[in-house]
């Protein structure tokens, strides 16, 4: 069997490539280098345009393709058999998953199917003495967990694509494509969607430009200051887990660990401490610009530029000289 | 009904977050255990709020009974915890948590829930604040070839022959509504809510509460179910590179113009 380090994914809302592909591409690569194995890239449903392409600049042996019209929608229960069965067939050493949302409620079910390790949050990976590792974000990003896989020969991997960069091969490929066939026509999925989710107008992860508020803002009223800059702007609000935890804006606005991890052109930072589990969110912002009253807050650590100061009262001034030109 | 919670007893992560910063966490000989003992050991939050979720239940009326299982050395005090929020059963499982992993966790909890006859509904946090893995729900659905539904901010049951559990599921496109027959897992989210305090009669009793204390075997497992797939070898503190460069100006009309044309200038505005 072909033992390879495969890398799965699967189309959600006819996006195309999923985000953060070339980046676990680049990873996998890294890890079928040290083993001296095969790169294998697994899709789910449709084929993706510019998949190929894609494909040959990282270096793939093939292209590996379950078109199955059971999945041509995500569906947990039915992309879960399929992986399994896949991974029975197959028995890949690793199997690298981007970590969406989807894939974190995967990943360990494909795992436990197959009797495989299962590791989240990896930001590398690599082989110490013939024993796979791989190393973790823990404790919200404060601290690098790093894992062996001890007694299973194969291992379901979650990556952290959004601090990783992505690099193409040395040696572009021409990737063969190779249909696999698996049988998921007896799965009936068990949670039912009562009502879809939909999110009306732009989604925080895509946006360009971002200005987010914490507890600095000092109470709720004042998180219109972080709407006022962000529509002056053109971008988005965002805001950290603890106001968002105390109801000063919705869960939409959440960026962090357990929020939605963003990647904008320009993330500015207000009253906002640092904490690594925000940093999580916001850190592969290409300019990160803090304001902050404690000149020794982390977020400092993480900036381009920096203000020391009250937010309440730079806020309104950042908006007055967006506007005059 | 029956539900079960499962609490993990964490080291405070914002006072792990706070050494940090200060750069003073301390990281033991065996080159992966944080062992400053000045770090409080609570419950993972996300679990308390799990406790929460089954306690609204209650609070609507639904007659149930609620265990609290946790795994380690000694997590009476979380388990006291749970109960002075409303668990009626505490139970802790003796084993070494800083030796297992997400399968092994998996495979005790499942052989607990099966020791009491199943459960109607398991309820977990999301993910523990220590390792962020947050996979011990997913394998214990499998494990108990129940459905599960992640990260909820309401859980609610819909129907009770059979038992159904409707759950708003917080998605990055927005909030989801989704149902399942129960028995099920479901993990909670933050976005549920601040848990309540316990009320001090409660706490009183429940400093009396001992756990009921099961070993692996008394499960019924074998000790190659509890072998670890993947050992934590090592940890470290991430570090970060700084380069800020602080606008200066006088006042905050000065500073904010300042940054905006340092902005202009790298072309990161218009």
């Amino acid at each position: 069997m072909s033992n390879a380090i495969v890398i799965c994914t699967w189309e959600r809302d006819h996006e195309g490539v999923p985000a953060g592909t070339a980046e676990v591409l680049t990873l996998a690569r890294k890890l079928s280098g040290a083993q001296g194995l095969q790169l294998n890239w697994l899709i789910l449903g449709p084929m993706p345009a510019g998949a190929a392409a894609l494909a040959g600049q990282h270096g793939v042996a093939n292209i590996e393709w379950i078109d199955d019209g059971g999945l041509a929608s995500f569906q947990p229960d039915t992309c879960t058999e399929a992986l399994a069965q896949y991974a029975a067939q197959h028995s890949p050493a690793a199997l690298l998953l981007a970590q969406t949302f989807d894939a974190r409620l995967i990943a360990p079910r494909v795992a436990a199917r197959v009797g495989a390790g299962v590791v989240m949050n990896a930001v590398d990976l690599s082989v110490d003495g013939g024993t796979l590792t791989m190393t973790t974000a823990a404790y919200g990003g404060n601290t690098r967990a790093v894992y062996a896989l001890t007694n299973a020969r194969s291992c379901v991997i979650g990556v952290l694509a959004d601090g990783l960069s992505a690099e193409p091969a040395p040696a572009p490929t021409s990737p063969t494509t190779q249909r696999i066939s698996v049988d998921v026509s007896g799965v009936q999925e068990r949670v039912r969607v009562v009502e879809r989710a939909d999110l009306q107008g732009p989604r925080l992860q895509d946006a360009q430009i971002i200005v987010a508020g914490g507890r600095g803002l000092g109470s709720k009223e004042n998180f219109r200051l972080v709407e006022e800059l962000a529509a002056a702007l053109g971008g988005m609000a965002g805001a950290s887990r603890p106001i968002v935890d105390d109801g000063w804006t919705d869960s939409s606005h959440q960026v962090g660990l357990t929020g939605k991890i963003t990647r904008p052109a320009l993330y500015i930072a207000a009253g906002i401490s640092g904490a690594s589990q925000h940093m999580v969110g916001c850190a592969a912002a290409k300019t990160l610009v803090a304001i902050n009253r404690d000149p020794d807050a982390a977020i400092f650590r993480y900036a381009r530029y920096g203000i020391v100061g009250d937010c309440l009262e730079i806020l309104p001034e950042l908006v007055r000289a967006a506007k005059a030109r | 009904m029956k539900i079960v919670i499962c609490a993990k007893e964490v080291r405070d992560p914002d006072a792990v977050d706070n050494y940090v910063l200060h750069g003073r966490l301390e990281i033991g000989p065996d080159g992966k255990t944080l062992t400053q003992t000045s770090i409080p050991r609570l419950m993972n939050a996300y679990d308390e709020q799990a406790i929460e979720a089954a306690l609204r239940l209650r609070d609507k009326g639904l007659q149930c009974t609620i265990h609290a299982v946790s795994i380690g050395a000694d997590p009476s005090n979380i388990l006291r915890h749970a109960a002075a929020l409303g668990a009626d059963e505490i139970v802790h499982i003796a084993v070494d948590a800083e030796s297992i992993d997400g399968s092994v966790t998996a495979a005790l909890l499942a052989g607990y829930i099966r020791s009491i006859g199943g459960a109607d509904l398991v309820l977990c946090g999301r993910q523990a604040s220590d390792d962020d893995q947050g996979v011990v729900p997913a394998l214990l659905s499998e494990t108990l070839g129940m459905p599960i539904i992640t990260v909820a901010r309401a859980v609610e049951l819909v129907q009770s022959d059979p038992a159904t559990v409707r759950v708003t599921r917080v998605t990055p496109n927005g909030d989801e509504l989704v149902e399942a027959t129960c028995p099920a897992v479901v993990t909670i989210s933050n976005e549920l809510g601040t848990p309540r305090y316990p009320i001090t009669a409660r706490t009183m009793k429940a400093r009396r509460m001992k756990p009921t204390v099961l070993s692996v075997e008394q499960l019924g497992l074998q000790p190659d179910h509890i072998r670890p797939l993947v050992t934590l070898t090592r940890q470290f503190v991430s570090t970060v590179q700084g380069h800020c460069e602080f606008i200066s100006g006088n006042g905050p009309a000065e500073l904010a113009q300042g940054l905006v044309g340092r902005l202009r200038e790298a072309r990161v505005l218009n």
